[in-house]
């Protein structure tokens, strides 16, 4: 218990890696609640990983041109690379499922196989690479400055605001379309905004944690919170408390055990996934 | 206000382009219960989809001045995934009135309750709405249509997956709704028994030809046998 407290202490060295875990892991599934119930699993996959490559792409940019940026003016060109990966990536892939023609399956894998190909090339090609990009792209989570947990908690406070905000419209348009088209509502609009806050928490989650977790989290909580929940209430308030509770105790096995942060909080939720199936088998028996 | 609510003029509908149905003209009388009849593939769903907005027309025009749509599609197009009730589902008929980012007030939710009873489903609107039978889903998605505060009630199949009794309970209560509140109903279905026994006027779609008239004019055994329905 001692790690515990540790962890708890406003004087913990990596504390702003906790509270930035936690945000994401609560965040993630606010968003991933959408994508489950829209179908689209396996954009969850290829966004995260798509969003890395927008990193390295954007991170190569300066050394094409011959220059090396300060870390600051690193970090804003990566996010500006991976939100711009992501918001295209899922506006495109979301079109091309609208327009219902092709294999989605076949395109999302495609996608994926070749932003994650693509991130490692661009790194082989980068002599700085493997002193800070690997770390970025991987998401290492011990090196969070306060600047960075500054920008991770007001983006994802803004999404959260804007989720809640606008759930009415979003899940209207989600759960019916043409009963949001008859209705008046503006359908296109509403699925860019949910777009932008997909791409926007994807693209603080890739930053934070990396794509692996941020996969995770966007859908792991989202699917176990379905095997429990009864209603949409439940379903959204379960997917962000197991986000938040997965990511809390990930960090401190992996803190007591000298573990990888986060692989330790993906395996976590696996084991959350898997007791939140067999909890509601056992509930569905006795009823 | 003695003229029709509806009037499709020289009307071609279809996707991409294409005409399914061609040369469509036709008036819809207020306060009535017309049926669209056809077999699967006729264009009956895409002539639905085009007077809906929901497809813009090929040819022609659609007059439907101050005509407010209440719709109920087919209840077995909804993806069980949302944890929704049947009052959730029905309360999304108000949602029109209400602003991007507010709640539906008090008044609303008061009047999406009194459409949930007057369509029968009060006994099962808290209920998870994928775990609804098809009649009750159906009677949910009219309370949800009824709440649009519509003057025409657009039905795309209502009685698909629903069983015989649980479709004359609906096909009733939508007469009742016409007697009641003097809603225009348009209902789109391939059962000719059923357009025999319900409705009041007929749209008949039959490989690209177009019959309309009442039940009486249209259901002659001349014309059944033209069509191929004897």
């Amino acid at each position: 218990m001692g790690s515990l407290h540790q962890i708890l202490s406003p004087d913990f060295l990596l504390r702003n890696s906790v509270y930035t875990s936690v945000l994401v892991g609560c965040a993630c599934p606010l968003v991933g609640v959408f994508l489950v119930m829209r179908r689209l699993i396996f954009m969850g996959v290829a966004l995260p990983q798509i969003s890395s490559t927008g990193v390295a792409v954007a991170l190569s940019i300066p050394l094409w041109l011959g220059f090396k940026p300060t870390d600051h003016a690193s970090h804003a060109l990566a996010f500006t690379g991976s939100m711009a990966f992501s918001l295209a990536a899922i506006l495109v892939l979301a079109f091309l499922e609208r327009r219902g023609r092709g294999q989605p399956e076949g395109r999302l894998g495609t996608a994926y196989v070749v932003a994650a190909a693509l991130s490692i090339l661009l790194l082989a090609k980068n002599p700085y690479g493997e002193l800070g990009w690997l770390d970025m792209l991987k998401g290492e989570i011990i090196t969070i400055s306060n600047l960075d947990l500054a920008l991770t908690a007001a983006t994802l406070t803004l999404v959260l605001a804007m989720l809640g905000f606008f759930y009415k419209e979003l899940l209207l348009v989600s759960f019916d379309r043409e009963l949001a088209f008859i209705l008046g509502k503006k359908v296109v609009f509403w699925d860019v905004v949910l777009y932008v806050l997909v791409g926007l928490t994807v693209s603080m989650a890739v930053l934070s944690v990396g794509p692996l977790i941020a996969f995770g989290f966007l859908l792991i909580p989202a699917l176990t919170a379905h095997t429990l929940a009864r209603n949409m209430r439940q379903f959204t308030g379960l997917a962000c408390l197991i986000g938040g509770v997965a990511a809390f105790c990930g960090f401190w096995i992996a803190y007591q055990w000298d573990l990888p942060v986060g692989p330790t909080d993906v395996v976590l939720l696996g084991v959350f996934y898997g007791a939140g199936w067999a909890a509601s088998r056992a509930v569905r028996r006795s009823s | 206000m003695d003229g029709p609510l509806i009037s499709f003029h020289d009307l071609s509908v279809g996707y991409n382009g294409r005409p399914v149905l061609s040369g469509i003209t036709l008036e819809l009388p207020r306060a009535s219960f017309t049926a669209i009849l056809g077999a699967n593939g006729s264009g009956k769903s895409t002539l639905l989809k085009t007077l809906l907005g929901l497809l813009p027309p090929i040819e022609g025009r659609i007059d439907a001045p101050s005509v407010v749509f209440g719709y109920v599609p087919q209840s077995i197009q909804f993806d069980p995934i949302y944890l929704l009730s049947g009052f959730e589902v029905a309360l999304m008929g108000v949602y029109g009135r209400v602003r991007p980012g507010k709640r539906a007030a008090p008044s609303e939710r008061a009047f999406a309750r009194e459409c949930v009873e007057a369509a029968g489903a009060g006994e099962f609107a808290r209920k998870p709405f994928a775990e609804l039978s098809g009649g009750q889903k159906q009677r949910v998605l009219i309370a949800r249509a009824l709440a649009t505060r519509p003057n025409v009630l657009v039905l795309d199949e209502p009685t698909a997956g629903v069983d015989i009794t649980a479709t004359h309970a609906v096909l009733d209560f939508i007469s009742q709704i016409i007697r009641e509140r003097e809603i225009t109903v348009l209902f789109v279905t391939h059962d000719f028994t059923l357009v025999r026994d319900h409705a009041q006027h007929v749209v008949w779609l039959h490989q690209g030809r177009v019959l309309q008239g009442t039940v009486a004019e249209v259901f002659t055994p001349e014309l059944i046998f033209e069509m191929g329905m004897d």
